[in-house]
């Protein structure tokens, strides 16, 4: 574009030489303008577009169709925003995942529940079984109690007594009447309101005994539980408690009773090192 | 100026009416808003450079549309369709920023 400007002008201005080193500018300027011109025209004519408003037939096409626009705009936009027709606008492989991914959520929901339910089935039966430990645990505490003498027992069984006037009874004497009651199935026995347990020790003691550090003094009275028809034989067998004691001049008398009260207790004592190992 | 007034008539109609939208129209509603804003993006470049016919401009928004809705539709039979709009939304948005950027040359003369 410049040569062509420019070759028709060489001419002229080979004819001013002098003005030779200003001539590369001239044809720019020109252009230059024009340039501004065509920008400063295209915002003028926005602007003349815009005000004064006339009812040009391109305008009203233009609104028109721009009124078009603006309504699907808004509505689309309005449809979009709408929340609850979220999946309207969804296009069918959409709808299609989106099912296959509620019915994945559901089946991963029904397999939780069914999880829980089974827990909560094994927590109930769980519980009902400690239920019924702690029962039986209950139940066996007592009958330790009884062999343990913490715990008050009665039940059919025998009193026997034996009146030692002349302080000739020792402390051997009586461990073989325990000895042959408890292997005659005695379950409870006291002396004199001693308790007598696995671990009950006799000593003699001047004129009396000594039972567990307690001494007792003559009459001895035992109180035992147990079969009653068992116990009075093991007694009176030839040779036997009865005998003995009678030989020391001690008079035994032996009573059978529907009911026994074996009511001396013993503190239940916690083992210093022993620890249940049945956990 | 009737021509902006006619859009924000329309924006203004479109929330107040509410249409339901016919289901056959609902998957093409959005490839033709974006169409049309297309044609309007380049009746706008051509008015700043002199050059606005309109109707050019009615000629180019209307088959913008059409188009679009085509694409879309033959997109949906081929079982492509969320591919094939994306691809159009993606061409006419080039389109509409070159052509943004030509009315910002002419309106902010950067």
């Amino acid at each position: 574009m410049s040569d062509q400007d420019r070759t028709p002008e060489n001419p002229l201005r080979r004819e001013l030489p002098e003005e030779v080193p200003a001539a590369p500018a001239d044809p720019q300027e020109p252009q230059e303008g024009g340039q501004e011109q065509e920008r400063l025209s295209g915002r003028q004519r926005l602007v003349k577009g815009l005000w004064p408003p006339r009812a040009s037939r391109a305008q009203l096409i233009v609104a028109v169709l721009l009124f078009g626009l603006g309504f699907g705009l808004a509505v689309q936009v309005a449809s979009n925003s709408d929340s609850d027709s979220a999946l309207r606008g969804a296009r069918q492989e959409d709808l299609v995942r989106i099912l296959d991914e509620l019915g994945d959520r559901s089946q991963r929901l029904g397999d939780e529940k069914q999880g829980l339910e089974k827990q909560q089935q094994e927590l109930e039966n769980s519980s009902d079984q400690a239920e019924e430990a702690r029962r039986q645990t209950v139940e066996k505490e007592r009958q330790l109690g009884i062999l343990a003498g913490t715990v008050a027992a009665q039940g059919p069984g025998i009193t026997m007594t034996i009146e030692d006037t002349k302080g000739t009874v020792r402390a051997d004497m009586l461990l073989d009447a325990i000895q042959e009651l408890r292997a005659a199935g005695a379950e409870a026995i006291q002396v004199n309101g001693v308790r007598v347990v696995a671990n009950t020790y006799l000593t003699d003691s001047g004129k009396s005994v000594s039972v567990d550090g307690n001494k007792i003094n003559a009459p001895y009275r035992f109180k035992v539980i147990g079969k009653p028809q068992d116990l009075e034989p093991a007694l009176n067998i030839p040779g036997g408690v009865v005998q003995t004691l009678e030989k020391e001049q001690a008079t035994v008398t032996v009573e059978r009773s529907d009911k026994i009260v074996v009511d001396a207790l013993r503190a239940a004592k916690q083992p210093d090192y022993a620890r249940s190992s049945s956990q | 100026m009737i021509a902006v007034l006619g859009l924000v008539l329309g924006v203004v109609a479109g929330l107040l009416v509410r249409p339901e939208i016919p289901a056959a129209v609902e998957p093409y509603l959005p490839i033709a808003v974006v169409a049309a804003l297309d044609a309007v993006f380049g009746g706008l470049r051509a008015m700043l450079d002199g050059i606005f016919d309109d109707k050019v401009f009615v000629v180019s928004f209307l088959s913008n549309v059409v188009v679009a809705a085509l694409i879309v539709f033959l997109g949906d039979k081929l079982g492509v369709g969320a591919q094939l709009s994306t691809g159009v939304v993606v061409v006419l948005g080039i389109r509409i920023f070159s052509n943004a950027a030509a009315i910002r040359r002419h309106v902010f003369r950067a």
